[in-house]
């Protein structure tokens, strides 16, 4: 074995020391390459940083209708939405600002498999609650959030949340501030018994391994790692149909995060 | 006759509709959710209170079309209607699809109701444009030629020759008839037809012999050649050979008349001990175990795969270029580019241990919906299709409501009742043991339970609950929580009535400050009708707040058969507008399947309900809950 080596290493030493010009620009060539593939890939991580806001929110919560007016300001009738649809949304005053905004479907079977697509992506979030429905979902919408605020790679890069309390143009609907006690309340109890869940058959706990807020006090949005606003909107807007959407709230702080 | 017809996109912004309006969007929600995110997209009609559904999907560029009618109406023309707006649809606004995304389908009006309007049109036209059939007249029809005597039978009479008599004078009658007629072969054949048993051999040889002649002479002699037969007809009556008083018995005994009941009759064989009893050296008395011979078992298989290598290997060379012209470009996925694929995956998947006809019904749904997809570069058929099988099952295993029993545990104990849970299944499930596990699970977590014992036929299965609770009460003392014993057992002995105990139960719970109960029921099979009746009673009387069926992870295509059975019970023997069905699912026995998981996807499909617990042992910390990815991605595996 050896000795088969020997004449191939003498044979390359040779090679070597003679600067012959094609083995040296293959060489050269090679290096150039994967440098040019390092830079690239470099620089495409930096540029597709996290352009996306995601609106996400239970079944029937009025997010695609909110998609529609955000992009169009036009009032369209919409069903329950199987996909994903994303635009890219220029903030009305800047004209070089824009965000893609991404709406993701809220049913149970589908909303964590999208969440789990885009959630790298995202730069900020708008979580759309019912809020005339609130007072019934309320586990229902505080399970979700506390899905999204758990998940690891939401809380590495801890973009922006607003919580946008939908459907205002209904005399029943709650408060934003009710709905925003309601849900420390919720996530409060939700803490203790998600992490209480029997283990995953992986190993890994379904609570993951995070603690949302701080262990001694009680859970409060503003012991989140990220800014945590709540909104009142309308999709449909005071004047139906015909008429404008009732989101100023909405769209400034698109335009302060954009 | 339509009620609405809507055209929207899988992003959920409706496209456009026809007479729409809220009473469209909660039946087509109520489609979407339980037929297309269900994965039972297989067959395309659903029913909806008074509506019937059909609907299409254009996978290219992610639409659907929404057809709703009256359940009463049949209308043959709506698939029809339904493949031609797709069709007109598509084309007149493919640019706006393919060149604008989102933003085209959201600024983009669809002013479609003329040519839908046409459409209908035509396609109702369609289904009428077949005049209803003219009846035949009396005289055309046969029986007209037939005397009415002929037709009235009485027993002894030959009816059969008057009948041939009238035949034979109707056909010629239609033979002179259709001479002219080009039609000439239809009138000969009309006589041999009804008389094939009654001819003898030279009647049968004349037979032949005038079809022959007649195909070659004109049509005029034809009418001569018909009474022949006739009257020949008449000569060949024979009697029949089997009067039974004429024969004796003995021509028809076939039997050998020496060894009838005699015992000398058969021959007597050599009776060889030996070769009777096989081994000599065997202990008398002793039950030899069964010999496990694996390397013949092993050779075979061999010999199976390997036929089917040199196959593979021959389409090697030919797939090969369908397979790199496939993997560039945009192609489309047709039905027969993945069948073979959804074959295998069907076959996969049955070898995992999912039942054979949910097997089925997944792989039509994963067809449809990625019929006409438009492929990516790089990616094959097989990818694309594993790929949506995948999502597809995950979205199943997902729960389609909260599973979060301690939430629920909490939310009773502050309204002061007790949290009532029910374990029903067939026999040896493990329906005791992981209520066992379950109950541990709540007393770490601070709740105290009751446990009781419906389950009054089994032997032993009060002292099995009384063991595990004292167990468990060793496990966690009344020191240790406040002085209030954990767990507690009410029982009633056996052979008495297991609503009633479970009645009882709960309001002892109530008296007392228990915060769960758990009611154990005896095990029964799913088609005894009695002890299926009783299961039913026990739950409609007692509503409780769970109730949880247990099913081994063993099971294979009967879990669909049980779950389907008691769902049904539960339905049928519930006095409420909705009935208490199963809410909830327990997996057992997962410790003993290393990746045949199939059953959790049986169980979830079936019922549509989550699985809460699964159970992976016998010791009370082997209680897990489902994790939907790890399951799918064990499924998947090879």
């Amino acid at each position: 074995m050896a000795g088969r080596l020997e004449p191939h290493l003498e044979a390359l030493r040779r090679e070597l020391r003679v600067p012959d010009p094609t083995v040296l620009s293959v060489l050269l060539a090679l290096v150039a390459v994967i440098i040019t593939l390092l830079i690239w890939r470099l620089v495409q991580g930096r540029r597709s940083s996290r352009k996306a806001v995601l609106l996400l929110g239970l079944c029937d919560a009025g997010k695609t209708l909110l998609f529609a007016r955000l992009l169009t300001g036009r009032y369209r009738d919409t069903q329950t939405s199987i996909t994903d649809s994303s635009a890219v949304y220029r903030v009305s005053n800047d004209k070089s600002a824009n965000v893609t905004l991404i709406d993701l479907p809220g049913h149970e079977s589908l909303r964590l498999q999208f969440l789990e697509r885009f959630k790298a992506a995202a730069r900020a979030i708008v979580f759309v609650v019912d809020s005339v429905a609130f007072q019934r979902e309320v586990k229902d919408v505080a399970e979700f959030l506390y899905q999204v605020l758990v998940d690891s790679t939401v809380l590495k890069n801890a973009p922006a949340l607003l919580i946008a309390c939908n459907k205002q143009d209904v005399t029943m609907a709650k408060s934003a501030k009710l709905i925003q006690q309601q849900l420390e309340k919720e996530l409060n109890t939700l803490r203790v018994t998600r992490s209480a869940a029997p283990t995953s058959l992986d190993g890994s706990a379904i609570g993951g391994p995070a603690q949302l807020g701080k262990k001694g006090k009680d859970f409060d949005f503003s012991q989140l790692p990220m800014k945590v606003e709540f909104v009142e909107c309308s999709a449909r807007g005071s004047k139906g149909e015909e008429g404008d959407a009732d989101f100023e709230g909405l769209e400034k702080w698109l335009a302060k995060i954009a | 006759m339509l009620d609405f017809f809507t055209i929207f996109s899988k992003g959920g912004l409706v496209l456009w509709c026809f007479q729409g309006g809220p009473a469209a969007t909660a039946p087509v929600n109520a489609l979407i959710r339980s037929v297309l995110l269900q994965e039972r997209g297989g067959n395309n009609s659903f029913t909806h209170e008074a509506l019937t559904l059909k609907y299409k999907l254009d996978n290219q560029f992610e639409l659907v079309f929404v057809v709703g009618f009256q359940k009463i109406l049949t209308l043959t023309y709506v698939d029809k209607l339904i493949d031609d707006v797709h069709k007109e649809f598509r084309d007149k606004y493919r640019n706006e699809f393919q060149q604008k995304g989102t933003l085209g389908l959201l600024n983009g009006t669809f002013d479609f109701k003329d040519d839908f309007m046409r459409l209908l049109r035509d396609a109702e036209e369609s289904s009428k444009v077949r005049a209803p059939t003219v009846m035949k007249t009396f005289e055309q029809s046969l029986k007209s030629q037939k005397t009415v005597k002929c037709m009235i039978e009485t027993r002894g009479e030959k009816p059969k020759e008057k009948v041939k008599n009238k035949k034979n004078k109707g056909s010629k009658k239609e033979g002179t008839e259709a001479v002219a007629a080009p039609g000439k072969a239809s009138a000969g054949d009309k006589q041999p037809s009804g008389d094939r048993e009654e001819l003898t051999k030279d009647e049968i040889l004349q037979k032949n012999r005038e079809e022959f002649f007649r195909r070659h002479m004109k049509a005029g002699e034809k009418s001569s050649k018909s009474p022949k037969p006739e009257a020949q007809k008449e000569k060949g009556k024979k009697p029949r050979v089997w009067d039974l008083e004429n024969s004796n018995a003995k021509v028809l005994d076939y039997s050998n008349s020496a060894t009838n009941g005699s015992a000398e009759a058969c021959p007597v064989e050599e009776f060889d001990p030996n070769a009777a009893l096989g081994d000599r050296n065997r202990e008398p008395g002793r039950l030899y175990d069964l010999e496990y011979e694996s390397d013949e078992e092993a050779e075979e298989e061999k010999v199976v795969q390997n036929p089917s290598k040199p196959s593979v290997k021959k389409g090697g060379l030919g797939g090969m270029f369908g397979m790199l012209k496939g993997l560039v470009g945009s192609k489309s996925l047709t039905r027969e580019d993945m069948d073979p694929v959804l074959e295998k995956m069907k076959d996969h998947l049955i070898a995992k241990n999912v039942a054979a006809e949910i097997a089925v019904q997944l792989c039509e749904s994963v067809a449809k919906k990625l019929e006409g997809k438009v492929m990516g570069t790089f990616t094959t058929v097989t990818s694309t299709v594993k790929q949506a099988l995948q999502e597809a099952l995950v979205q199943i295993l997902q729960p389609q409501r909260r599973v979060d029993v301690l939430r629920d545990v909490m939310d009773a104990q502050r309204h002061r009742r007790p949290y009532v849970v029910t374990f029903c299944g067939v026999n040896g499930v493990g329906k005791s043991t992981n209520l066992a596990k379950i109950s541990f699970w709540l007393i770490e977590n601070g709740f105290s339970v009751l446990i009781a014992a419906c389950d009054t036929f089994r032997a032993g299965a009060v002292e099995q609950l009384r063991t595990h609770t004292r167990r468990l009460n060793a496990l966690h003392p009344p020191e240790s929580h406040g002085g209030r014993t954990m767990v507690q057992l009410y029982e009633k002995g056996y052979g008495k009535d297991a609503a009633g105990i479970a009645m009882e139960a709960i309001s002892y719970a109530r008296n007392q400050g228990f915060d769960v109960v758990l009611v154990d029921t005896a095990g029964r099979m799913q088609d005894n009708a009695p002890l299926m009746t009783a299961l039913a009673k026990l739950i409609a009387v007692n509503t409780p707040d769970l109730v949880l069926f247990v099913g081994e992870a063993l099971v294979g295509n009967e879990a669909v058969d049980q779950l389907v059975k008691f769902n049904k019970a539960l339905a049928d023997h519930s006095m409420a507008q909705t009935p208490r069905l199963i809410d909830g699912i327990v997996l057992t026995k997962f410790d003993t399947i290393d990746d045949k998981v199939g059953a959790a996807i049986s169980m979830t499909y079936i019922t549509s309900k989550p699985i809460v617990f699964v159970g992976t042992g016998q010791t009370y910390c082997d209680l897990r809950s489902l994790n939907a990815k790890a399951v799918v991605a064990a499924l998947m595996k090879a």
